[in-house]
């Protein structure tokens, strides 16, 4: 089934036994993120809360869209069972068919069944979860969708921001400071003083939030890949106050503009990372000046922490893609990448055809070329698994030589502030280093010296290896 | 019945006593609660000599919560935002608009 939006996503999990549907009422004032977030501690389904403390009936939450493996290949129309493996190839074979948006008329727009402007704009007439104790406030944008836009190239990009709520007509969001976000921003609204215009999407088909995880590169439109991921055209309408563009079949669409002169204060909030490490009051305001929405709108959030999430999920997924066409691209003889959700995109597993210290050092120069959002890189060969974190670090413990097979680099102004480790100042000035791990054998050395890796199918003969396999349940194995 | 607010802060010895500007988040039950404000209030570390005072919890930039919540009296609502710079750190920006 093709989902067109996050209500026929939800009928499908209903039917694949990935949803539970919560009557009894719930606060929004921790007690749903605090079930979200157990849920995701045991691999639990998703949650829909039916019934909002403080909130009239049909105003609804729900978290964890995209939480498990089996939720994001039944978002791709995959067997639940998919292997992850599988999962990248689907999504790296289905972008290469990049397809454009359908732009719709309004009235055919579910998103426009109810509208806000000016004065009669609220956001605290929505749902919006307390997640964690000591955040900052109400985080009404985590599995959210935002739209932006270069006006000089009409380039749209898509990406997926925290925003919460400051109060009724005010949002406070942190896109980093190396994001897309920013970088529209610092060339056209801040050189000219213009107010950025801005669209936060909330709860639409989960391919469209997925691909706004994605990094693609400047200029790519996010819309196109959504479409390439559906397998046909996302539809799209236009906002009723400025002219950027929204999936037309989405729960609610917060309009409005981050000026360029004033500010309010954002977060702290407990991050992709799995921890809440003091990133505060050094982002955007976002003035509110229409909302658009569905009838019984259902507002959907991730209580964010620890991996797994649909963050770390959805990350993996991106990222690992993205990365690999990205060290393709720069000539390393990449043959997979894979991002482990554990890993919170710090850690990355490359294989490669050839491996040696001189490759090392050309995957770390990829990832550490422009933003730098990873810190730890294991290089493997091709015979790893690398989809098999056990042996990553099998190869990683005994072909990393500890004196020549690591390599650190060192840089400022581009590191990723989110990164636990970091110190305050070393947060302040974006400063940062990462780390490239050789776990391969030395390209100089001949085959005979090689070590053997004694593992069933590397230490016997091929006819030794038939045989066990054919006599398995004749030995008195099961 | 006193009301009760919440602020943050860098680090705790970053608070002072005394008439300053701040924003501040209303914790008062329902809907509209962590509802945000810029005020220019009157702090005290001792809730308990504030005369019409009301209670300010307090939390650093990691969320880690104060244990004894001080006392706090709104003089005056100011606007909803202050001037500044998209990624500025707003509390850079209040005290230099204070200056």
């Amino acid at each position: 089934m093709l989902f067109q939006d996050h209500r026929d996503f939800i009928e499908t999990l209903k039917k694949t036994g990935d949803l539970i549907e919560v009557t009894k009422e719930v606060d929004w004032d921790l007690e749903a993120g605090a079930i979200g977030r157990r849920m995701y501690e045991i691999g639990g389904p998703s949650i829909w809360f039916k019934k909002v403390k403080d909130y009239p009936e049909g105003y609804t939450l729900y978290n964890g869209s995209l939480g498990t493996w089996r939720r994001v290949a039944i978002s791709l129309r995959l067997s639940p069972e998919t292997p992850v493996r599988e999962i990248y190839r689907t999504y790296e074979g289905r972008l290469d068919k990049p397809t454009d948006p359908l732009i719709i008329e309004k009235k055919k727009a579910p998103c426009k069944e109810n509208i806000l402007f000016g004065d009669q704009v609220d956001l605290y007439r929505f749902p919006a979860p307390m997640i964690h104790e000591g955040d900052g406030g109400r985080y009404i944008g985590t599995w959210d969708l935002v739209v932006t836009k270069d006006p000089e190239t009409g380039w749209t990009n898509w990406g997926m921001y925290r925003f919460m709520i400051h109060n009724k007509r005010w949002l406070a969001g942190w896109p980093q400071p190396t994001s897309q976000l920013a970088h529209q921003m610092e060339k056209y609204y801040l050189p000219r003083n213009e107010p950025m215009p801005l669209a936060l999407v909330i709860g639409t088909d989960p391919l469209a939030h997925m691909v706004a995880t994605a990094p693609f590169r400047l200029g790519e439109d996010e819309a196109k890949f959504a479409g390439a991921l559906r397998g046909k055209p996302i539809e799209l309408v236009q906002c009723e106050t400025c002219d950027l563009l929204v999936p037309a079949h989405s729960e609610i669409v917060i309009e409005g503009e981050i000026p360029t002169d004033q500010i309010v204060p954002d977060g702290p909030f407990g991050e992709y990372p799995g921890y809440r490490s003091g990133t505060m009051a050094e982002g955007v305001g976002f003035r509110v000046k229409a909302i658009t929405y569905r009838n019984n709108p259902i507002l959907t959030m991730i209580a964010l922490g620890v991996p797994i999430d649909d963050s770390s999920i959805a990350a993996s997924l991106t990222a690992g893609i993205a990365m690999k066409r990205g060290l393709k691209h720069r000539g390393v003889p990449v043959i997979d990448v894979y991002v482990p959700p554990e890993g919170v995109t710090h850690l990355i597993y490359v294989s490669v055809k050839k491996g040696g210290v001189q490759v090392t050092k050309d995957v770390l120069d990829y990832f550490t070329a422009r933003r730098v959002m990873v810190s730890k890189v294991i290089v493997l060969d091709e015979d790893v698994d690398i989809f098999d974190s056990g042996q990553v670090l099998h190869a990683f413990a005994t072909k990393c030589h500890p004196g020549r097979g690591i390599v650190v680099k060192h840089y400022e102004g581009r590191a990723n502030s989110l990164t636990p480790c970091y110190s305050p100042k070393e947060r302040e000035r974006l400063k940062g280093a990462s780390v490239a791990f050789d776990a391969t054998w030395p390209p100089e050395w001949s085959t005979e010296i090689i070590p053997i890796k004694a593992s069933f199918k590397t230490i016997y003969p091929k006819e030794i290896q038939e045989k066990v396999i054919e006599n398995w349940k004749s030995y008195g194995f099961k | 019945m006193k009301q009760e607010y919440l602020t943050f802060v860098r680090q705790f010895k970053d608070l002072r006593e005394g008439v300053q500007k701040l924003f501040i988040k209303d914790l008062t039950p329902g809907p509209r609660k962590y509802d945000t404000k810029y005020v220019k209030a009157e702090l005290s570390r001792d809730p308990e000599k504030m005369k019409n005072g009301d209670i300010l919890q307090i939390r650093s930039e990691s969320g880690v919560l104060i244990p004894e919540p001080w006392g706090i009296r709104i003089i005056e609502e100011l606007s909803e935002s202050i001037p500044g710079h998209p990624w500025e750190d707003v509390f850079k920006a209040i005290k230099e608009k204070d200056e």
